[in-house]
């Protein structure tokens, strides 16, 4: 298969294959590679947490936690569980989603209420106009609206799936198939992309 | 398993499900190699959504992260056999370690009968704070470690790791550092608690052992003991603690 240029997500990362390396040699404490995982996958990280964070001084804490997490803890990959860079993209995300889940619970706690106000249209205008990698954009576009907003709502604004429930006013089994089939089709598509 | 829990899979790669949803699904996840396959693609996909938010970090983050790295150990792989909990290992024979540390540490351990005593005394409450907080508390079991006046102690446990706790007067804070300890199936975590006269308290879930954790100084009297729990904690401690350490004896 030929990557095409929409698919390097990462300009500084040569493939998949070269991050699972980089994460290999890091699990046996080689600094080199460390750094060399950093400068790959570094601004998927921050991009990733300060999407979901908004604040830029909170992303870039965000982005050392993980990777600091990645560092300790690279022996723990197993490759036979999925990619490298997926293995850091999950930990950035869980990374990035904790803080703003947590805020939200105390808002919630002081306010008893439902998230309020949440202009769940924004990021979707957002994610349009900053997209520059077309394979993605080309495939989120794939999504029917409700698969596009529940994985959206859920990823970048760190809802649960009862929280992007109630945003959508549609049943629980609805919500969580949607993002079930909604990532099966963008997986698809970008498998197909390639 | 059912097709309803099948489905939470989606839901699971975008970390959408709450934490007590999260960890029954992943004990799913543990029995079916078929949902693994998929939340593993799942996740990937996901991740490339989130790549695409690409934005380069400032250069300041790389100096002061790998600054961070140059005094930050590593975890020993998961395939490391821990020592075998045999019926000849209980509680109640475990033995100080502590010659490789320095300060001469003396760690009081108690029979396990005798914290499980204490553990039926009542009066607990599981605080969600310590898991929820442990980011912080990576960095704050560190920070004690690391103080000038800390004073601390390995000990062995009864399921054959070590566990090595940290007291600093000057900070106020106690430590302990579990990434030592033998790792656990997916089901399991260590729970640390706080055990005085009053009964036992949750201090900490440790979802990741390599984490370790910290607290402030407990009173005078208060002993910690670590128990095997299944994921999620417990409200009370449900098996034999592995060791208990009496802080005094730091």
């Amino acid at each position: 298969m030929s990557a095409g240029p929409g698919l390097r997500l990462v300009p500084a990362a040569d493939g998949p294959g070269d991050i699972d390396g980089l994460l290999i040699r890091v699990a046996r404490g080689d600094r080199t590679a460390f750094e060399e995982l950093y400068d790959a996958l570094s601004s998927a990280v921050y991009g990733l947490s300060r999407r979901v964070v908004r604040d830029p001084a909170r992303a870039e804490d965000v982005t050392q936690e993980v990777f600091l997490e990645v560092w300790r803890k690279a022996s723990r990959f197993d490759a036979a569980r999925g990619k490298a860079k997926t293995w850091v993209m999950t930990i950035a995300h869980r990374r990035a989603v904790d803080p703003v889940r947590r805020a939200e619970a105390q808002r919630r706690q002081d306010h008893h209420g439902a998230p309020d106000e949440v202009s769940f249209d924004e990021p979707a205008d957002h994610l349009i106009r900053t997209e520059e990698h077309g394979a993605v954009r080309d495939c989120l576009d794939s999504l029917t609206d409700l698969q596009l907003e529940s994985v959206r709502l859920a990823y970048f604004n760190g809802y649960t799936y009862g929280e992007v429930a109630t945003l959508l006013d549609k049943p629980l089994p609805t919500i969580k198939t949607r993002m079930r089939d909604g990532l099966i089709r963008l997986r698809d598509c970008l498998e197909g992309a390639r | 398993m059912s097709t309803d829990v099948h489905t939470l899979s989606g839901a699971y790669a975008l970390d959408a499900l709450d934490p007590r949803e999260a960890r029954d699904f992943e004990q799913h996840l543990a029995e079916c190699a078929v949902c693994r396959a998929e939340v593993a693609e799942l996740q990937e996909a996901a991740s490339l959504m989130g790549a695409a938010e690409a934005a380069p970090p400032s250069s300041a983050l790389r100096d002061r992260l790998l600054e961070a790295v140059d005094r930050t150990p590593q975890v020993p792989p998961l395939s490391a056999p821990p020592a075998a909990v045999g019926a000849d290992a209980p509680a109640t024979t475990v033995s100080l370690d502590a010659a490789r540390r320095a300060r001469r540490p003396r760690v009081r351990l108690f029979a396990a009968a005798a914290a499980v005593a204490v553990a039926a005394v009542g009066g607990i409450v599981v605080t969600d704070a310590m898991r929820t907080d442990q980011p912080t508390l990576a960095a704050g079991v560190t920070q004690v470690f690391r103080a000038a006046d800390a004073q601390e102690a390995t000990v062995a446990t009864a399921n054959g790791g070590r566990v090595s706790v940290a007291m600093s007067a000057g900070e106020g804070r106690m430590a302990v550092d579990t990434s030592r300890l033998p790792a656990l199936g997916s089901r399991q975590v260590y729970q640390l608690w706080t055990l005085t006269d009053a009964g036992p308290v949750s201090a900490a879930v440790l979802e990741d052992a390599a984490t370790g954790a910290a607290m402030d100084l407990p009173a005078a009297g208060t002993r910690i003991a670590i128990t095997i729990e299944p994921v999620g904690g417990s409200e009370q401690p449900t098996t034999q603690p592995i060791v208990v350490v009496d802080p005094a004896d730091v």
